[in-house]
């Protein structure tokens, strides 16, 4: 049967419906909360990087290192937190890495967000090299990750993602 | 979520804007050659980057690409007759040459040098493969001729469509960067076109519907590589490249045809796709053509001005029966105007303000990044990236590697094109 070529175009057809007039019809309220967003440095140099971003004003995103050997997960204030307890309500964990360094605290952070159903992304801020150990580092645990990142993808991407 | 002063900026490509200038650097599509079919064929009307062009093809065969309107009155050229070496508006008889220059101002007298002062502004225009390419930008940076390989490829090799999209350039393009999407939208198409069908990365993408994803920053782009499972410690890897500002390829399925994309701002709410098919080492088979011409793969079913048989106006054909029985996913026949239909639905221009990107938009988050930041470096006397060869000779790569090998390091020169060898395919 051939097909039908034209249809009536009623008040709701798409022709009428994604016109840059109608567009003045959307409802307009704000957003719901934030992205709840949980970001780790793995290493010195990633610390530096996230608490640049932990400087700027978020949502509800908060920042953490695990750069010493135990990997303990600290806040940028230096308080050492449990990280089953941050992770109550986050639905994002970022975790950066310019070295490689700490892949075990990135193996424990990966394996807690996936067992929550969490999103996890990592930035592997070496800049110039597409292969790292970072790389090697964050690719398991990572959903997403952004090879090699620049400093500022950090808050490229918690903005994007309203953080 | 962008500001929306970033949003004007990325999606605003009129003359004067950042990113009218960024495009501006770049010889992009402005006509399929087919619109041009002979010496002295009715000239063509082309707008693009938010300029109203006329394009004509002159007895010897020349390409000219100029301003539409005729110096004396303002009378469109389209209405012109192409004869004996120039456009003559039908309304006073002015003559222009392929560069704009006015040839003959018949009311003058015959020894005036009158219309020696008298240019319509025009730009480069040249055929490359099925198109013609146009450079809108200062002459003195006008980089090298494009040397992608679907325009590179001997006769025969290659087929290339176009279709209108009636919404602004930037949501065309990150469409064809947002790799996620293929696994719903076009979930229907992977066994039934037949120039996806049959590959053994098919039986990947659905053995594996949640890819992981690795963004990589290159020097003309972004390589997005998706990865899923494959065969025990193996990954299967599709790699689609982005080259800045608005091309785009789509990783290789057995040994179909490689094609792509090229989101051509017309005005800031109106873009063309330029959609092409191509084999490196083969000639595309009849049925493969006919396939393209029906509107299959990338492609899609056009009246005569390339705009979708189904389109807003009809509601894109939308079949909630085939949608039901899971013929297709969205209701709507077709990847073109499945990517089309939902993009359009966006409205014109989509208010980034509003909207709520996951983790998994990293891809798109970053080339607009990289557009915004390459506009801006325009202005500070920093030329962009993705007009020279190098950056042109890619390939978008489908590949099995090793789990623990960096996706750049497995594929290496398969992402590199080279004459006669083959994509890297699975």
């Amino acid at each position: 049967m051939p097909r039908q070529l034209s249809v009536p175009a009623g008040v709701s057809a798409c022709a009428v419906a994604t016109t840059a007039k109608e567009a003045a019809f959307r409802i307009d309220y704000p957003l719901a909360a934030a992205r709840n967003t949980r970001v780790v440095a793995l290493d010195a140099d990633a610390e530096s990087i996230v608490r640049a971003a932990a400087a700027e004003e978020w949502g509800q995103a908060r920042f953490y290192s695990t750069t010493d050997p135990g990997h303990e997960l600290v806040t940028m204030d230096g308080d050492a937190v449990d990280l089953a307890g941050e992770l109550e309500d986050s639905n994002t964990v970022v975790m950066v890495s310019t070295n490689g360094q700490n892949a075990e605290a990135a193996a424990t952070i990966g394996a807690a967000c996936k067992v929550r159903g969490i999103m996890t992304a990592g930035l592997v801020v070496t800049p110039g090299q597409l292969t790292s150990e970072a790389l090697v580092a964050l690719r398991p645990h990572a959903r997403i990750l952004l090879v090699p990142a620049e400093p500022d993808d950090l808050t490229e991407l918690l903005r994007a993602t309203r953080a | 979520m962008l500001r929306t002063e970033i949003n004007e900026l990325l999606t605003q490509t009129g003359p004067g804007t950042p990113m009218g200038e960024l495009f501006r650097r770049y010889w992009q599509p402005v006509l399929l050659a087919e619109e041009l079919p002979e010496n002295d064929c009715p000239p063509v009307r082309a707008k693009i980057l938010s300029e109203r062009l006329i394009a004509f093809r002159d007895s010897e065969g020349r390409y000219g690409l100029m301003d539409e309107f005729c110096a004396h009155r303002g009378v469109s050229l389209w209405f012109a007759r192409n004869e004996q070496g120039g456009l003559r508006c039908p309304y006073h008889g002015w003559k222009y040459d392929v560069t704009g220059q006015a040839i003959e101002v018949p009311s003058e007298p015959e020894t005036s040098n009158f219309c020696a002062n008298v240019k319509l502004k025009s730009y480069p225009m040249v055929k490359l493969g099925d198109v013609l390419w146009a450079y809108l930008g200062d002459p003195e940076k006008q980089p090298p001729l494009p040397e992608w390989e679907f325009v590179t490829v001997p006769e025969g090799h290659a087929f290339t469509s176009k279709r209108l999209q009636e919404c602004n350039w930037l949501q065309a393009l990150e469409g064809g960067i947002d790799s996620s999407h293929v696994s719903f939208l076009h979930s229907g198409n992977l066994d039934s076109d037949p120039l996806f069908k049959g590959s053994k990365g098919n039986q990947y993408n659905k053995g594996d519907l949640k890819p992981f994803f690795e963004v990589v920053d290159y020097e003309g782009g972004l390589l997005i590589g998706a990865r899923r499972n494959a065969e025990e410690n193996h990954y299967y890897w599709r790699v689609t490249p982005w080259v800045l500002p608005n091309f785009t390829m789509v990783p290789p399925r057995g040994d179909h045809p490689v094609h792509g994309h090229f989101w051509v701002p017309i005005d800031d709410e109106h873009c063309w796709a330029y959609s092409f098919d191509y084999h490196p080492t083969r000639h595309l088979t009849d049925v493969e053509v006919a396939a393209m011409r029906a509107g299959m793969g990338v492609h899609s079913e056009n009246d005569a001005a390339y705009r979708p048989v189904a389109n807003k106006d009809n509601d894109y054909l939308m079949d909630r029966e085939a949608q039901r029985r899971g013929e297709t996913f969205s209701g709507i026949r077709g990847i073109a105007l499945q990517d089309s239909s939902i993009q359009e639905s966006m409205g014109p221009i989509v208010d980034r303000t509003k909207e709520r990107l996951v983790a998994t938009d990293a891809g798109i988050i970053k080339a607009r990044q990289k557009l915004r930041k390459s506009a801006l470096a325009l202005q500070e006397g920093v030329e962009p990236v993705g007009n020279r060869p190098q950056d042109q000779k890619v390939r978008s790569v489908a590949i099995v590697l090793p789990a623990d090998q960096a996706f750049v390091e497995g594929i290496g020169e398969a992402m590199i094109a080279k004459p006669g060898v083959p994509q890297t395919t699975v």
